[in-house]
């Protein structure tokens, strides 16, 4: 047959298919959609920075960063790489077997499976028949949704605030107190200085640049974590950042980074670096301590007159009460500092003005509370706690922390909670005897065993016995430790809901997965500047929300409708209503104080600006008259010895801060026989946690083939074979993973670094890309948490020490696996 | 315009339906409805005719021989994920249907963004013809079910050089890349013969109308 009458042949049946319509339309039909204008330079912000951006033809085309951010973070290039990204989420999906099966699918399924496109529909239907299934069979204590993150920023589209506000609306839940980033922290500082103090302003820069003659950067990397901020950040610390280092250089301040490791700021700074072994800081901090009373070094009017207990702490440091004296040299066999250098430590610390500034890292390990209970003592020692540029911090390297602030109010947020006298649909609060609150980072401890029963801060905590978790813009699969244990117990939940913009590995192990829009495809209001509050940012759309996704307000407004509450949850108030509300409760909150034009007028502008702050010095007003401006502890006072804690009788946590051996140690401590390698997993240096991982080729700005970077030692290296670019095998007894070198002589022998936030990636354990969902898989690009120990920090914080790990690694021979990290669920068995 | 009623030939028909067809079976799942059209008699004569051409009748045979298994919702929803695992999510294990990812000179570290040159060069073409992507199917335009109902659009309104030189460029460049990812791919056998099928009909036609 000649292609003539094949064809007329062809017309000649006549098929027309009515159903499949066509996929293209008249273009005049959908004109109204060009009613953004592409060429106008629109606002915008997120954790990396607040932005202007521009479009061409409808997409995002230009990032820049906001006038008023002198100091933008590269991050800034993988801005557009988030949105444009190939793994974005882009229907609403559901695991084929939860579709088939329900609460009775084959959950071993999950992290390895097939999945199927569904309406939104059909999803929030399933979603709440979920949510219904749960709380009648097992009421509140089945349900957790209260595992949160770090979401993307803007105060009226929070994914938190939204999840739960409408899950609440459903019924009661599981909740969570803490977080992975200073669990530690945050439970003992209380008792010690009042407050979290992690989370609160610190001393101005200002005054710490003009008083200061040392800066102790304990364990703390600002100029790395300064880059993200929680809210649209604008990088001003990094100005007073640089007048520092203009001092250092000049002499006039004294800046000793005590790390294992050189770290970017040191590097930036140009300044000192004093290498103590890791978890061995407490051990540091008591010889220096020794020696201050040795020498008769510390403050005793200041001890008498703002603190409590030494006398019961004392003791312990002179060894009296447990026969081991807290020497320089005792120090010295555990910490690898030496005596001479603790001495002179001492020394330095108490001449002149000295500042402590801790990370955060430090708390994340077994005892974590401990090391920054003593160094609330060796600042009470030093005596120098509400003084400026005195004393000690546990944020300057977070959030604009230090910048002054300007003294406004910030806008407030859609509600996380229900409104007054609404009542949710289940309305049961029977935990069946177990906690409505859990340690944050215990959840998966819960899920294994349900029923046990833990200490946590002065409480008893029963696990309750959870079947269905519910995420959003959270990633848990990043950020928990124990990749195998989690795949257990994910095993044992009969639903999993995560909502996302990107297939992370946490919706890679659900079974419903709903498409959340990005930051830059709706409209929003946040502070700009963080702790500083510098001013309220538009965060003004960019282009429609791609693909089926929506924005958390739209998702969950649609699934309070199914509940029949749509108009409890929106207030009866659309996008913009709440903008509004937000913008001018925040203008009437500042009224007479600071002038805000009206909303339309701050729409079209795209931010309002406070000013600049005062200098202000943390503590002072407590310096000043102890009584009138008491610390919130107990007793009012710094407590070097904490009655409350001492009742509480913990063998991990006593009553006064004291040195206890991990239960894996490098140089020389428990487990480094086997495994001599200590593994740090701290906060990555381009990006936020696991946020922006994905973007791709912004990634590639700093992987080593295609992987996460492992940065090691170059003895160590040699010792093994490696080079630099070689990609390396990182193991334990917990996990493996795959990691590319990078050899550098910032890292000390016997120690390496994987930052979190890298994509969990599992294939088969030999590189095979069968079997990822197994007990013993390969990670493949190189997630630290492939590795670390899920235990709590003590019986006080129950807080996450992911940097209790020790592991080993070596040059890699086996099958080099394709990554497998940020492509969608990857279906392996059928 | 009457000129462009030229081009609306039986013979042209003929082509666009089958580039619809294409286009139809790779926009979206197969529900009952679709399923239900194409088993029907006039479908099946319009396969029978396909499937006279040696090139196509193997293919032909593969997907009417899974179309006749899906008698189930449950075969249906096992087809659904096929569909999802191949065109839905990721791209690097998938058989991302975006001509972006296969046009262009990205190699295999080198990710390629969404909605980047290729579907704003597709946009113009369409807009050229007053045509956009329904907003139902809120896919980039470099989408292969848009290209495919571009040039089914093409077939009855347009020459057979202009025709050849698009398909040529955007279509033909690619598909058999695109058609060995999703044989690689596909855990199922429809959309494998589906790719297959397309790539050869395109390859054919796309010779056919530079001869003519």
């Amino acid at each position: 047959m000649n292609r003539r009458d094949f064809l007329k042949g062809l017309a000649a049946t006549s098929f027309v298919s009515l159903s499949s319509a066509s996929v293209l339309a008249p273009f005049k039909a959908l004109a109204a959609a060009g009613t953004m204008a592409n060429d106008d330079w629109l606002t915008t912000g997120s954790h990396f920075g607040a932005f202007k951006m521009k479009r061409k033809n409808g997409v995002i085309d230009q990032v820049i960063p906001f006038d008023l951010d002198k100091y933008p973070t590269d991050m800034i290039n993988g801005v557009k790489g988030l949105v444009y990204n190939p793994s974005r989420v882009r229907y609403p999906m559901v695991r084929l077997d939860f579709l088939l099966n329900g609460h009775k699918s084959d959950t071993s399924q999950r992290g390895d499976f097939r999945f199927v496109r569904v309406t939104w529909d059909k999803a929030l239907n399933l979603f709440k028949d979920s949510l219904d299934q749960v709380q009648t069979k097992y009421g509140p204590s089945g349900l957790h949704a209260g595992q949160t993150g770090w979401r993307a920023t803007g105060q009226l589209h929070s994914s938190t605030s939204h999840m739960q506000r409408a899950v609440g609306m459903h019924g009661n839940f599981v909740k969570k107190i803490g977080d992975y980033s200073t669990g530690a922290g945050q439970t003992i500082l209380p008792y010690i200085l009042g407050s979290t103090e992690v989370y609160a302003q610190g001393t101005s820069w200002p005054l710490i640049l003009e008083q200061s003659d040392t800066i102790i950067l304990w364990s703390n990397d600002p100029y790395k974590n300064l880059q993200v901020g929680w809210n649209a950040e604008t990088h001003e610390s990094y100005g007073y950042l640089a007048q520092l280092k203009e001092k250092v250089k000049q002499g006039k301040i004294r800046v000793i980074s005590i790390d294992p490791v050189v770290t970017k700021t040191q590097q930036y700074l140009g300044c000192e670096q004093l290498y103590v072994n890791p978890q061995t800081d407490v051990a540091l901090m008591l010889g220096i301590a020794h020696e201050m009373v040795i020498k008769n070094l510390h403050d005793k009017k200041f001890i008498e007159g703002y603190s409590l207990g030494f006398e019961h702490f004392l003791p312990y440091l002179l060894g009296e009460s447990d026969g081991i004296v807290k020497t320089p040299e005792w120090a010295s066999k555990i910490t690898g500092v030496t005596p001479e250098i603790i001495r002179d430590l001492a020394k330095v610390m108490t001449k002149g003005r000295t500042q402590i500034m801790m990370g955060w890292c430090i708390q994340r390990q077994q005892h974590g509370e401990q090391p920054y209970w003593m160094a609330a003592v060796l600042a009470t020692m030093i005596g120098q706690i509400g003084l400026p540029g005195g004393g000690i911090s546990y944020g300057h390297h977070y959030s604009s922390i230090g910048v002054p602030s300007s003294g406004a109010a910030a806008p407030g947020a859609f509600p996380r909670n229900l409104d007054e006298g609404q009542k949710p649909l289940f309305d049961n609060n029977d935990f069946k005897g177990a906690s409505s609150t859990i340690p944050v980072a215990r959840w998966i401890d819960a899920i294994l065993e349900p029923g046990k029963t833990i200490d946590a801060n002065g409480a008893r905590v029963t696990y309750p016995d959870i079947k269905m978790m519910v995420f959003s813009g959270n990633n848990p699969w990043n950020h928990h430790q124990d990749r195998n244990k989690m795949k257990q117990a994910f095993k044992k939940l009969e639903c999993v809901v995560t909502i996302d913009m990107n297939w992370t590995a946490t919706c890679r192990f659900s079974d419903i997965v709903l498409p959340a829009c990005t930051t830059f495809e709706r409209n929003d209001i946040d502070v700009y500047g963080s702790y500083a509050n510098r001013g309220v940012l538009a965060m003004q759309k960019m282009v429609e929300p791609l693909f089926e996704s929506l924005s958390d307000f739209e998702i969950f407004t649609r699934f309070a409708k199914i509940m029949g509450k749509e108009q409890e949850y929106t207030r009866g108030m659309s996008e913009f209503d709440w903008l509004k509300k937000l913008y001018n409760e925040c203008k009437a909150d500042n009224a007479g104080k600071f002038d805000m034009p009206d909303f339309d007028t701050f729409w079209k502008d795209g931010y309002v600006h406070f000013g600049e702050g005062q200098p202000w010095t943390r503590h002072a007003d407590f310096r000043n008259d102890p009584e009138m401006a008491p610390l919130g502890t107990p007793s009012g006072l710094i407590e070097i010895f904490s009655r409350k804690i001492a009742q509480f009788n913990y063998d991990d946590c006593p009553g006064h801060p004291t040195w206890m051996e991990k239960s894996e140690r490098s140089h020389g401590g428990p487990g480094s026989d086997k495994y001599p390698v200590w593994m740090q997993s701290c906060h990555p240096d381009k990006r936020l946690h696991s946020q922006m991982c994905e973007s791709e080729q912004y990634r590639a700005t700093y992987t080593v083939k295609g992987r996460e970077p492992v940065y090691l030692n170059p003895t160590d290296a040699k010792q093994r074979g490696i080079k630099d670019g070689d990609i390396v095998r990182v193991f334990n007894d917990r996990g493996q993973l795959l990691a590319g070198a990078v050899v550098s002589d910032s890292f000390p022998p016997g120690v390496i670094r994987i930052h979190e936030g890298a994509w969990y990636g599992p294939v088969g354990k030999d590189g095979s890309k069968q079997g990822g969902n197994e007990i013993g898989a390969l990670c493949s690009y190189g997630d630290p948490n492939t590795l670390t120990q899920d235990i709590g920090t003590s019986k006080l914080a129950q807080a996450c020490a992911a940097y209790t790990c020790l592991v080993n690694f070596e040059k890699y021979q086996g099958k080099v696996p394709e990554v497998s990290s940020f492509s969608g669920p990857i279906e392996t068995q059928v | 315009m009457t000129d462009k009623q030229v081009y609306a030939t039986p013979m042209n028909q003929g082509r666009a339906m089958v580039y619809r067809l294409l286009s139809s079976l790779f926009a979206k799942e197969l529900d009952q409805q679709l399923l239900h059209e194409l088993t029907s008699s006039q479908a099946q004569a319009f396969f029978a005719q396909l499937a006279s051409d040696p090139l196509l009748a193997q293919d032909i045979a593969s997907l009417n021989s899974v179309l006749n298994t899906l008698n189930t919702d449950r075969a249906l929803l096992e087809l659904a994920a096929d569909y999802c695992g191949l065109f839905l999510v990721g791209t690097k294990h998938s058989a991302s249907p975006y001509a972006s990812l296969y046009l262009g000179d990205n190699d295999a570290s080198d990710e390629i963004l969404l909605f980047g040159e290729q579907h704003q060069q597709m946009k113009t073409f369409l807009q050229q013809s007053q045509l956009t992507v329904q907003s139902e199917f809120p896919e980039p335009a470099d989408h292969i079910a848009v290209i495919l109902a571009y040039v089914a659009h093409q077939a009855c309104c347009s020459d057979d050089k202009t025709q050849q030189a698009f398909i040529a460029q955007y279509l033909n460049a690619w598909l058999p890349q695109f058609t060995d990812k999703v044989m690689t791919v596909d855990s199922g056998n429809f959309y494998a013969a589906l790719a297959r099928l397309t790539q050869a009909w395109v390859a054919s036609d796309c010779d056919a109308l530079q001869v003519s």
